[in-house]
């Protein structure tokens, strides 16, 4: 099927209404699974969709929404039984129609989340979408209809791109605040399904077409791709589950929405061929409004766009070079420390993290999909994904949830034909080195044509001129003085003539100089009135990032001051005055009033005249037992206890850098293998018992929420640990704990400690545990007396 | 529904927080902080649907479903209602992620909203109640009763989320263990009577916790 032929020759497209509405009028009782029918009463199936055909639908749904393996696991039926059976109806209505008309595959949610907030895994969704979309080759179009994650909506996307050539709309479900349930805003999911090449997208279900305006509205403004509505008639009544929207008002509304730009309608939850037919009416005679736009520069996360029509900052300090403690953080898989990186320098102001973890020596690919999932888990600003190998960021690509800029291609046709189609493929924007075989060219008009050579190979492959940020390259003042004027000439030139964005890593210009800092400013701003638009830089330097927003303000773009005044007007020293003045502190004194920036800093200073193990173990571990008794006494309760153990590990954060620096290695106490045993989602628990046992010095293996039994028995066997945490919430996962000890016991010599809310000690015993950990101090005692401390 | 406010019961999360006194000045600040970006933040969502009752050996039974409420706690606890709603409240996934930020900025604020959030759904289930007993003002209410409290079974719960189309419209999902996600998730059923009833205590009995609660331990209750 040729959607675009039947585009251009039709004003509007007209879709089905709802299925589940009509299915469950013919009697189908809630909590049967509505796919089953397409084998039970085919006929059934065949006779709705006539009666959306007669009543005007060019393109019906098959019975297929929720066909996918994990629905249908209890039904003893295949996804290939299932959707055959659907598709085939589907062809057979299609033969009785009086008119061409158009069978879909529709595909909804799994009805699992992807992890970090679910537990399944992006590739096993991919996988699901994939046998459904194979399955129903024989439809004429894919329906990807009712995502709420738009991770979840990628995946299928990808699963219909890469395993048919069939086209494809994407339609997600909107709140009344112009989100999905997950958070998904209407600019990002508009920017990634358009990037991934959704032939439409839209908007279905959860609301009436009064209350869905502002969110079409909002749609048609960011996307020159078909616009797709199907809403539901109104809202349902919870004792009758009759919807409130009678069918000629539910015309009317949409008629409202042409303005708008719309070109596809149908209904969604609650309609049904009136629907349609009072639609198809209306819609008589009118012409579709749809207009080209100008699309802004753009990138996003799933629910957070940043339109790049001013300078943004990228912060650049998610990146191993030059940075001991950053190299043992890969090195350890500490994804908590490269999480604080990216927290730290949002806080500190910037837009866009720049995410490289490349290190000799490590798995790069498996570290950038970690540090990923892990980045996204905690925070909306939209990444940069860099690497220098196609493998890692054609992956990288994949699993993330939004468009990421790729840092980087250059001039060499390797690097071009390697990066730009995955570019391409991803909808993605890149950063352009201006460098090719020869090196960085020495004139201005050198470093342009190289600018230009990627802008048409870019073009060639349909990639956007507003996704392409060329870097014309800092160079080292001190080396080459003439070369920063030409840089900045460079950019203003590529900027004006390709209509591209720019970008530069800054810092890079002092190398070698005094007063670092002065001179990167005063590059940055110099950059800054030529056009720059995205600096890569440290924006934890105040001065720095206190540039762009006073470029932003001189530049009339930061209107009325309102940004630099609330970053920069505060009266915020007053505010927060304690009690005691650093100097007068002790340690102890900061530790047991959660002071954790006091903390830190008092540790430094200790460290000036001071061992590091002598603070260990003359301060921060006495003030630990000191607040674990207290706590055990009922004097201090939980929250002070895991306040104190965040101060120290804040201190031992010092340490730990402190020592590498003077190239000493830390002591371990142990490795200790922990985990939220298989099944169970809740992991705060496990979270804070391994801050308590770091605090005492054991090396903690994380192997997170939901373990399969085997991981923890490989990462025993693997880390010959002596020790295994295991955590459970519910009493129905208790059954995760004990399948993991059992298995534990046939393969690997080691002790057993359980803890969580439902856990007794009767019942620790029962299952084969050595200890029961009643709480986290208690899990630290347990460490201690199987390592003989 | 949708609840667009709700106000967190900050001395409920406190007690959650395992407190058996008033936090100090300086810790009730950072509480009532949180607290406050939680009300701001989440975005509540609501499904529930009346259906009504027949009584089957051990076992209730929704009418006009396949669904089946097993276990005699479940019927015990209707034993004098004609219908009942089925109900599916949650505070978003937003609540998920600012557990996870907030417990990579320290933990112990990570643990402080975690407690935060599970007061604020049972603010909104409140919220939800309060909205029944105006919506349905001549009949008489148990109080919420949710799979996993006594011999109600916790695997009811996939079955409710499928009943209510939670997931379309709340964005609820259940895990293969029965789990909910977003994590600060409840499901719930809620007897409906034209006659009194005699509520009682929701009392121990019924929690998974009364044999590990620090509560009882010391003597006291949680408040439910």
């Amino acid at each position: 099927m040729e959607l675009k032929k039947l585009l251009s020759q039709k004003e509007f497209l007209f879709l089905d209404g709802g299925m589940g509405t009509m299915l469950q009028s013919a009697g189908l009782e809630a909590g049967e699974i509505p796919e089953l029918l397409n084998l039970d009463r085919p006929e059934l199936i065949e006779d709705i969709h006539l009666k959306y055909i007669n009543a005007g639908s060019d393109i019906f749904y098959c019975n297929t929404f929720g066909a996918n393996r994990y629905k249908l696991a209890k039904s003893g039926k295949t996804v290939a039984e299932i959707i055959g059976a659907a598709v085939e109806i589907g062809n057979r209505a299609k033969k009785k129609a009086d008119r061409e008309v158009f069978c879909a595959l529709d595909i909804g949610p799994i009805g699992q989340m992807i992890e970090p907030n679910g537990t399944m895994l992006f590739d096993e969704a991919y996988d699901i979408f994939r046998e459904m979309i194979v399955a129903g080759k024989d439809a004429d179009i894919i329906v990807l209809e009712t995502m709420t994650d738009l991770l979840e909506a990628k995946a299928a996307l990808l699963a219909a791109k890469e395993n048919s050539d069939l086209p494809v709309i994407v339609t997600m479900t909107f709140e009344e605040n112009m989100r999905t349930f997950t958070g998904c805003c209407i600019e990002s999911m508009a920017m990634t399904l358009g990037g991934l090449g959704a032939d439409a997208i839209g908007i279905n279900c959860s609301l009436g077409p009064r209350e869905l305006f502002p969110s079409v509205e909002k749609l048609c403004g960011c996307t020159n791709l078909p616009v797709v509505i199907k809403p539901n008639a109104g809202l349902p009544d919870p004792v009758t589950n009759e919807y409130n929207v009678m069918p000629e008002e539910f015309a009317e509304l949409l008629v409202k929405m042409i303005p708008l730009g719309i070109k596809i309608v149908g209904g969604c939850c609650g309609t049904n061929p009136d629907y349609i037919a009072a639609t198809v009416k209306a819609f008589e005679g009118r012409k579709c409004e749809a207009v080209t736009k100008t699309l802004p520069s753009a990138v996003c996360s799933a629910s957070n766009a940043v339109i790049i029509d001013c300078p943004r900052i990228i912060g650049e300090r998610i990146n191993p070079t030059g940075k001991k403690r950053f190299k043992q953080a890969l090195q350890e898989h500490d994804l908590d420390y490269i999480c604080n990186q990216a927290i730290e320098q949002i806080d500190a102001g910037a837009e866009i993290l720049d995410v490289n973890v490349g290190l000799p020596g490590i798995d790069e690919r498996e570290m950038m999909l970690s540090a990923i999932r892990a980045v996204q888990g905690i925070c909306d600003t939209p990444l940069q994904i860099d690497s220098s190998i196609p493998e890692v960021l054609d992956s990288a690509l994949r699993i993330y949830s939004g468009k990421p800029i790729v840092n980087s291609v250059n001039g060499e046709e390797k690097s071009l034909s390697a990066i730009l189609p995955l570019v391409a493929k991803y909808g993605a924007a890149v950063v352009g080195l201006c460098l090719d075989e020869d090196g960085i060219p020495k004139t201005i008009e050198g470093r342009v044509a190289i600018a230009e050579k990627i802008c048409k190979r870019a073009d060639a492959l349909g990639i956007p001129r507003s996704d392409i940020c060329i870097d014309c390259l800092t160079l080292t003042c001190s080396a080459e003085q003439e070369a920063a004027m030409q840089t900045i000439e460079a950019l203003r030139i590529c900027k004006e003539k390709l209509g591209v964005r720019t970008v530069l890593g800054v810092s890079n210009i002092s190398f070698g100089l005094p007063q670092r800092e002065i001179v990167n400013r005063t590059f940055l701003t110099m950059a800054l009135t030529k056009g720059l638009d995205l600096p890569i830089m440290n924006p934890n330097i105040a001065s720095m990032t206190s540039a762009v927003r006073a470029y932003r303000l001189l530049a009339n773009i930061d209107k009325n001051a309102k940004e630099f005044v609330e970053n920069y007007g505060g009266d915020t020293a007053a505010s927060s005055q304690p009690a005691v003045k650093q100097e007068d502190m002790t340690l102890g004194y900061a530790m047991s009033h959660g002071l954790k920036n006091d903390a830190a800093q008092i540790t430094a200073k200790l460290l000036e005249t001071t061992e590091a193990m002598e603070i260990v173990n003359n301060i921060l571990i006495p003030e630990l037992d000191k607040t674990g008794a207290e706590f055990e006494k009922g004097k201090i309760f939980l929250p002070q206890l895991i306040m104190t153990a965040g101060v120290a590990q804040s201190c031992f954060e010092v340490i730990k850098q402190s020592m590498l620096k003077s190239g000493g290695a830390g002591v371990s106490k142990g490795k200790i293998v922990l985990c939220t045993v298989k099944g169970d989602v809740h992991d705060i628990g496990k979270n804070i018992v391994k801050v308590m046992l770091e605090n005492y010095g054991f090396t903690v293996i994380d192997l997170g929420k939901d373990v399969d039994p085997q991981l923890v028995v490989d990462a025993a066997i693997e880390h010959d640990v002596k020790l295994v945490g295991l955590s459970a919430l519910m009493t129905t996962t208790l059954k995760g704990m004990e399948d993991t000890i059992k298995l534990l016991r046939q393969h690997h010599e080691c002790k057993i400690m359980v803890g969580g809310a439902v856990l007794t000690p009767d019942y620790a015993a029962q299952i084969g545990a050595d200890y029961y950990a009643k709480d986290a101090k208690q899990s630290c005692d347990i460490a201690k007396e199987v390592y003989g401390d | 529904m949708s609840v667009n406010r709700f106000m967190i019961n900050i001395d409920e999360a406190v007690r959650y927080m395992g407190y058996r006194e008033p936090p100090d000045e300086a810790q009730m600040k950072t509480i009532t902080a949180l607290a406050a970006l939680l009300e701001h933040e989440l975005k509540p969502a609501v499904v529930y649907r009346v259906f009504p009752i027949g009584f089957i050996e051990g076992a209730v039974e929704l009418k006009g479903t396949k669904l089946r409420f097993i276990g005699n706690s479940i019927r015990e606890h209707l034993a004098c209602c004609d219908s009942v709603v089925v109900m599916c409240v949650t505070v978003s996934s937003r609540a998920d992620e600012l557990i996870r930020l907030k417990e990579r900025e320290d933990i112990a604020l990570g643990f402080m909203t975690d407690c935060l959030a599970s007061a604020a759904v049972e603010a909104v289930c409140s919220e939800v109640e309060t909205e029944l007993a105006n919506k349905f003002s001549t009949k008489f209410f148990t109080w919420r009763f949710s799979p996993g409290y006594g011999d109600f079974p916790l695997e009811t719960q996939p079955h409710i989320i499928e009943l209510l189309n939670a997931g379309k419209r709340a964005g609820v999902t259940c895990t293969p263990s029965s789990m909910l996600i977003p994590s600060k998730s409840v499901t719930a059923v809620i007897g409906l009577s034209d006659l009194p009833i005699d509520k009682g205590r929701r009392g121990c009995v019924v929690c998974n916790l009364s044999k590990t609660c620090d509560f009882r331990k010391r003597g006291v209750r949680c408040g439910t």
